[in-house]
């Protein structure tokens, strides 16, 4: 019993192995050569005491000529650039450097399908590094907007961040680090940032957000005390409910459309396999009945 | 003395009242890549017990990058595919869904969503046939990364770039990758495909294309 068991186990593992394959193959008939896509990179100056900088991007396998941001200064935050998936490397070079010296800072960032980053230069000059910040795209919940706080001030290195008399957001937020995206209502949104010493005033910052869209609230050193930029990661206007009903069926016989016949072909497959599956288990459920 | 967000001031002659002064607008130069910041006003609170100044810093943001026009996209052109068609304005149903253009040889974009251009994904559908023969989207399918799509906005034409063609379910539809926050001006090109369920008069998958202004 317990060998029949184990043999008719293996072979119905076997059955849904090649029930999966035949899955796997109808999926990619429904998707012929669906294409990958792009990620989004930008550049970010955020170092207060760093001269500007010439900012190269290029990609590691070469498929995409270099790119240069010529003088990039403290506060300037780049558009973003679509790119198709893989390794980039990101190089910082004095302003007015030859391109093939020896850059100042380098790092490399892996760009995913779909995903932002923002690359950007951070802390003081002596202690200069690029970081890779990952941008959250996603959609907000509905109705709600998405923002967060990017702390690139020296002069007040450490805040606490609240909505104005709501809740706190995050405390003790360190220079050259940001808080999580928070979930807001949209409309005229105010912010406190509140340096730990009790002596020193606090800074309130009021941004109008939308709803749908994903923002980054970049604070940093200004001529007196700190000043802001407000930054549209994305944004969305609008969500319909699921696809569209386009087409009346007219040419749906017509073979030469979107790869009908795979689909066709490997659904059948598909039912041929699962029904085959079907028939191993009912036996086996039997056997035990029958001894 | 301490360092402040704002500023600090010892006040030589301690006062036994508070006062608020609000300074005059004080415009920041906007930096070139704007989302300008502008220091709008500054609350000086004289704090005769303490003998400072603590000057309160009240920054206001602008929402950057609004074009604040709302020129609606007037034609398509795709010419791989050999589509030149005008464009009408989409509205969702009652149950949100988006309805589909009512000529079958014309596309249409959903007008109460991203303008074409504007950031975010602009929503383009057309048929993939009538009843008859072939319509307007007929050979979306066939696009390919790299192909050039075109929208035509106040006389002017905005080049698109495909990025990807993706076919979905329709019981499954990603609605929140397809229409969710993108960071620049994008497209999304709607038809069907798949096979046609005869009972639902609809077919069961859409294909979708992306495309990014270039």
């Amino acid at each position: 019993m317990i060998v029949i068991g184990a043999s008719l186990r293996r072979r119905t593992a076997a059955l849904s192995a090649a029930a999966l394959l035949g899955l796997g193959l109808s999926f990619a008939g429904a998707s012929p050569a669906s294409a990958a896509g792009v990620g989004y990179v930008r550049l970010a100056h955020l170092s207060p005491d760093t001269p500007a900088v010439d900012v190269y991007l290029s990609s590691v396998s070469g498929s995409m000529a270099t790119q240069k941001f010529d003088a990039v200064g403290y506060g300037v935050v780049s558009k973003y650039l679509p790119l198709a998936p893989g390794t980039y490397a990101v190089a910082m070079r004095t302003k007015g450097a030859a391109a093939d010296s020896p850059p100042v800072l380098s790092t490399q960032a892996t760009v995913v399908e779909g995903k932002a980053y923002t690359v950007a230069g951070v802390g003081k000059f002596t202690d200069l590094g690029l970081r890779v910040i990952p941008d959250d795209l996603a959609l907000p919940e509905q109705g709600k907007a998405k923002v967060r706080v990017v702390q690139a001030s020296v002069k007040e290195p450490v805040l606490d961040v609240s909505i104005a008399g709501g809740a706190k957001v995050a405390g003790g937020v360190q220079f050259a680090s940001t808080t999580d995206y928070q979930l807001v209502d949209p409309g005229k949104w105010t912010l406190r940032l509140t340096p730990p010493s009790v002596t020193t005033a606090a800074t309130t910052v009021t941004a109008p957000l939308q709803a749908g869209s994903v923002y980054s609230l970049i604070v940093l050193d200004g001529k007196n005390g700190l000043t802001a930029q407000l930054r549209t990661d994305a944004t969305s206007n609008g969500v319909p409910a699921g696809g569209v009903d386009t087409g009346a069926g007219g040419t749906a016989a017509d073979p030469d459309r979107t790869g009908l016949w795979l689909t066709f072909g490997s659904a059948a497959l598909l039912v041929v396999l699962a029904s085959a599956g079907l028939l191993v288990l009912r036996r086996r459920h039997r056997v035990p009945t029958q001894l | 003395m301490v360092r402040s967000a704002g500023r600090v001031v010892r006040h030589r002659t301690p006062r036994r009242r508070t006062l608020t002064l609000v300074a005059c607008v004080l415009a920041l130069a906007a930096p070139v890549f704007t989302g300008a910041a502008t220091l709008v006003g500054r609350r000086i609170d004289i704090d005769a017990g303490e003998s400072t100044w603590i000057v309160p810093h009240r920054i206001d943001l602008d929402l950057p990058g609004e074009s604040g026009q709302d020129t609606p996209p007037t034609r398509l052109r795709i010419a791989s595919l050999g589509v030149d068609t005008g464009l009408e304005s989409l509205q969702v149903d009652p149950k949100g869904e988006l309805q589909s253009p009512k000529v079958y040889d014309e596309a249409g974009w959903f007008a109460a969503g991203t303008v074409p251009g504007d950031p975010g994904p602009a929503v383009l559908a057309g048929h993939v046939d009538s009843r008859t023969g072939p319509a307007v989207f007929y050979k979306l399918h066939e696009l390919k990364p790299g192909d050039r799509v075109e929208v035509q906005r106040a006389g002017a034409w905005l080049t698109f770039k495909v990025t990807a063609r993706e076919h979905y379910e329709k019981a499954r539809f990603p609605s929140a990758k397809v229409y969710g926050p993108t960071p620049l001006p994008e497209l999304r090109l709607i038809t069907c495909g798949g096979e046609f369920d005869t009972a639902r008069h609809s077919y069961r998958e859409n294909v979708v294309v992306y495309a990014v202004l270039s």
